[in-house]
Parts: C-alpha cells; structure tokens; sequence
C-alpha cells in the first residue's frame, strides 16, 4: 500500500462511524509534545518523533488520537455526552513496520452510564472488525482496573501500599516484585540516629523544623518542590508501610485473583464466588462489572468469543475501570484496543469530570490480516 | 584495506590509552606534526588513528566508519540503541573510571531506594501539578533504567548537558542523573545516591564495531588479543 493512499476499507470505516452516530474529528498531525510525555511517560520518547519550533517548544508528529481529540474536546467546549470518531495517520517509531500508519477509533466523552457506555465501545470495536474481516473468528479479551482496585483496598491494606499496587496493576514483573516485598517486609535503613529519635518520638514539629532548617543552610528552600512537612510526612508513612506484612493467606488471595483467567460469562459467578470464599468484600466494583456483562447481552453481543483477564491492565494513571483488546482467534496482533480512561480528561485540564471510553483500530494491522484472507 | 581506531584528542582517556596500547607492543606515532589528529599503529600494518572527542566516537562505531574506539562506556550505551548487537566491548582498559547514578537533595531523608522514589514519583503530580523532573544527559539510560528495570513510568527529563548537579537546587529538575567518580560534586551541592541508585559502573572501554569483514581479519584478533594481554584480559 503507498503510504498516501488511505486503507482500502476507509468509505466502509466511515460508513460505520456514522451509522454508530459519532462526529467525525481531525485533529492536526504537529501537535505539542508536552502532553502525551506528561499522560504515558517519558517511555515514549524514543517512540514518537519529536521536534522542535523555532522558539524551542517540543512538538512531535502525532503518535495516537485519543489525547487530541480529548484536547480539542476541551478547548472547543461543546459540552457533553460526545461521540467522536477519527480515522488518520499516526507516527510511531517501531522496530517492525511502518513508521507512518493509519488508525481510527471513538472516543466517547461524558456518558453518565458506565455501563452502556462500556459495553458500546467492545460492541462498537467489535462490530466493526466483523465487518471489515467477515467470518473471521475474532476474540476479546478483557481486564477490570477497577475489580483489581477493590481486591487491594478489600485486603485491608494501608492506602500508601493499596496505590503501590494500583500503580503496578498491568506490569507483572514490578507486581511481582512489590508482592515480594510484602511478604519479607524490610526494615527502614539509613537514617540518621537523632532523625530516628524525632520520628519514634512522634514530634512532628519538631521533625519539620529541623528539616526545614538543613533545607535553609543548603540553599534548597527557594526553589524546593517538595516541601519539610511533606518529607516528615512520607518518612512517618514509609515507617508505617515497611512494617506491613501481608500474611501468607492474603498473598496467595492477591496471586490466585491475577491468575483469573475464564470466559466473561463465567466471570460475574467466579468473582463473586472468589469474594465469598475469600471473604473480601467487593462490592461496587462487583456490580459495576455485572452491570456491564448485563448491557454486553442486551446490546446482543456474543459473549462467548470474549474472556476476562483479571491481570490484564495499563500501568498509567489515567486508565480507570475497563481495558480491552480484540484479536484474531489464536493471533496475537491486537487489531484494537480500548479501555475507560475517567481520569485522563481532568489531567489534560478540564474543569469538570468527563467519564470517557474508548478504543483505536490498528488499521496496518487489519489490512494485513485482510490480506491473508 | 585500512583498519581504523578512534581515540579521544585530549585528555586523561587518551593518555591512559596510549600507555596501554604501547605495553601491549602497539606504539603509537602522528602522522606529520605531534598535534596532528591522525596517528598510525606500530607493528600492526594498515592501521590508522583518528583523534575524535569523545562524544564523537560512540557516533562514529555506530556508523561503523570507524573499526575500533576507546571512550567511555556509558557514551556508548548512551549513545546508539540495540548497542550490543552494534559493537562488542573487548577490553576494560582500567581508568576513567565512573558511575552514572541517580542522586536526590540529601534532605529527602524518606528517599533512599528506586522503591521510594518510585512512591514519590507515582503521587509527584498529584502533588505538585507536575510530574517528577530528573536533570540529565543520559536520556536513553535514564529510560532504560526507571521504566524497564524499576517500573516507574511517571517521570520528566529535562535535558542538562552541564553542571546537572546544581540543578536540583536551582530549580530546574527534582532530582539528577549524572556521572561521578569521587562524589565530591554531588556532596557539594547536597546530593545523595540512591542505595540502589548505580545505573551503570563506566570506565574506558575497547569498542569493536561489529562488520562482518572482522571476521576474516586477523589483525582485529592481533589487536584485541595484545590489550587484553595487558589489562588482565577480561572482556566486556
């Protein structure tokens, strides 16, 4: 395919964007680079094209949709619900593939009901590839941050541990590590004898005042981000949370949970059935899941081509319930992917909270999979 | 067909190599005048030295338009990607020795480990407004380290390319990743390294570009084979 040429399916892509009543939205291809390092991190810098304007600010060439139709949203102030659709060109610098390739998607901002919303976004990604990929089987594969988010609170850990893992959730290895670290708990070391004094002694005061004053001496209370009592502060918690130690029984809970691996119809049942047999209570979140497997069937999808991964996430702090990739059945190319992202709109700046979901289709992907049809 | 080794044009590197290379039976000699940047190799034919800085040689084993480099070698992981399928490391020549670490203000008494920064990091910009802001030069080993090797993705670099350790202090980043050999500057301007804060333990390095035409010629083994010789023999 010349890169020029848009995907060969593009009119059916667009057809269905309107059907599925969404306004289509271009956004430009320069676009400052601050916001997408802020939202996914600097990992992404060596994976966009970056560049510079004349008076020195980052600019990069577009590497996804979502944050600038989220941004456009933002500044042209419409008000909500929306149901935005993009189809163009994204810049990616990857070891495999092209540089340059196209992707669509909807982004569906300020739907109050979470779970219609949800279950339209995998119906919508869905529907779609059945469409440009006919009587192929496709599967769905599907993760909860917010079941996670409840299982940890659910433990009784302390809130600074319960955000360790949050923070983690969708990265086995740095999981991983932090489990080990609950069940050895170390130590806190290398603190000054009379620093320890103070912090046993409970002297807060104290503590801040003699910060404050090395801080002073050292010509690091000017410009200082951090400020004496929010070190005094995070020392006191850090003390706290070496201490904690998850016993056997909850580590093994916390690892049988990220083992969960079964078709969505099976889900709500085995989840409540590991709340019960656990004892965790898990409420909302529990409910906010059914409710969503409830609106998938009446939307009338199948539910049988879709399985939850209870492991299965986006360590960034922006996603918030639902994450979701469509595959081949067996493949591995994610041909979409999605989630809710509640976060991601108040971070960009927005001054009231708009819930959001949505999902991108990988179109160099699904062109090739037409191809091998 | 000519064989070419960069070494640095001035300095501590330059000397230490020079030394080394003479031990191992490989004098060098300048070609024209003594501040000539081009040398030849003694008792190995076809053999050339170009004098480059030493920010210039990682660049110039990337592109294979040299044969051989001595540098540092946290420039060269800094410097190209996929760095150990690009050159191989054949000798650590024993000085210009230093470590790029992470450092935080020392008054950051509740940081100690990636684990708390990484805390820090995770609540900075719900904090502060702003992500955590690290001052450095290594972009690509700063990267390599807080996301793959310790998980913590939430992070700014602010390029530094000078007197990063005052920028903590200044203003300009929260904390540092720098290079240091006795410490001596990160404790003047308040700095701590982080107990596992050692990115990576530098010194000047034998380099080989990997081209395939090595294979069949042994002068690249003679080379390396006579420094290893000399500097305990270890490779990379």
């Amino acid at each position: 395919m010349p890169l020029i040429d848009m995907p060969e399916f593009s009119g059916e892509l667009l057809e269905e964007f309107e059907r599925r009543r969404t306004v289509r939205v271009n956004t430009p291809v320069i676009q400052p680079a601050e916001p997408f390092l802020d939202m996914a991190g600097e990992d992404l810098r060596r994976r966009i094209f970056l560049t510079e304007s004349e008076t020195g600010a980052s600019l990069c060439l577009r590497p996804e949709f979502t944050i600038p139709v989220c941004l456009r949203h933002i500044e042209t102030a419409t008000g909500t619900p929306k149901r935005y659709s993009y189809l163009g060109e994204v810049f990616r610098q990857r070891r495999e593939g092209a540089h340059e390739f196209y992707q669509a998607g909807i982004e569906d901002l300020g739907e109050a009901d979470i779970a219609s919303a949800d279950a339209r976004a995998i119906a919508d990604a869905f529907g779609i590839l059945s469409r440009l990929l006919p009587s192929r089987p496709l599967t769905v594969t599907l993760g909860d941050q917010a079941v996670f988010e409840a299982v940890v609170k659910a433990l009784g850990l302390p809130l600074g541990w319960q955000k360790r893992l949050i923070h983690a959730f969708g990265d086995m290895a740095h999981l991983e590590a932090l489990l080990e670290r609950l069940a050895r708990p170390q130590p806190v070391a290398g603190l000054d004898p009379e620093i320890a004094l103070l912090l046993a002694s409970g002297n807060e005061d104290e503590l801040v005042a003699r910060i404050d004053s090395t801080m002073q001496a050292t010509g690091y209370s000017t410009n200082a981000s951090r400020s004496p009592l929010e070190i005094a502060r995070r020392l006191r918690e850090k003390r706290t949370l070496a201490q904690t130690q998850l016993d056997g029984g909850a580590l093994l809970l916390l690892r049988e949970f990220l083992t969960l691996r079964l078709p969505l119809s099976q889900a709500s049942a085995a989840l409540a059935g590991f709340a019960d047999a656990a004892g965790l209570k898990l409420g909302p979140a529990i409910a906010q899941f059914d409710a969503r497997v409830a609106a998938l069937s009446v939307i009338g999808v199948d539910l049988s081509a879709m399985t939850y991964r209870a492991a299965f996430g986006r360590p960034l702090d922006y996603y918030t319930g639902l994450v979701f990739e469509v595959t081949e059945e067996g493949g591995s190319a994610v041909l979409a992917g999605g989630g809710r992202f509640d976060r991601l709109l108040t971070l960009l700046g927005a001054k009231d909270r708009i819930p959001a979901v949505g999902f991108a289709l990988w179109l160099d992907r699904i062109e090739t999979a037409r191809e091998a049809q | 067909m000519t064989l070419t080794i960069a070494l640095p044009s001035k300095g501590r590197i330059k000397d230490g190599t020079v030394e080394i290379f003479e031990r191992a039976g490989l004098g060098i000699t300048s070609i024209g005048n003594d501040r000539s940047y081009r040398g030849r190799l003694e008792g190995v034919d076809g053999v050339e030295i170009a004098y480059l800085s030493a920010s210039e040689i990682a660049r110039e084993l990337a592109a294979e338009t040299v044969d051989f480099g001595v540098t540092g070698e946290d420039l060269v992981r800094e410097g190209m990607p996929g760095v150990d399928e690009k050159v191989e490391f054949c000798a650590r020549l024993g000085f210009g020795q230093a470590d790029v670490v992470v450092a935080v203000p020392e008054i950051w008494l509740d940081v100690e480990t990636m684990a708390d920064l990484g805390d820090v990091a995770a609540d900075f910009r719900a904090r502060h407004g702003r992500r955590l802001a690290i001052a450095t030069k290594y972009w690509r080993l700063t990267q390599q380290f807080f996301s793959r090797q310790h998980g913590i993705q939430l992070y700014r670099i602010v390029e530094s390319l000078g007197a990063t350790e005052g920028a903590p202090a200044a203003g300009q980043a929260d904390i540092i990743v720098d290079i240091t050999s006795t410490g001596s500057t990160l404790k003047a301007n308040h700095l701590k390294v982080l107990t596992d804060g050692v990115i990576l333990k530098s010194e000047a390095c034998l380099v080989r570009a990997r081209k395939p035409e090595h294979n069949a010629d042994p002068r690249v083994e003679q080379i390396v084979r006579a420094v290893r010789a000399v500097t305990g023999g270890s490779d990379g």
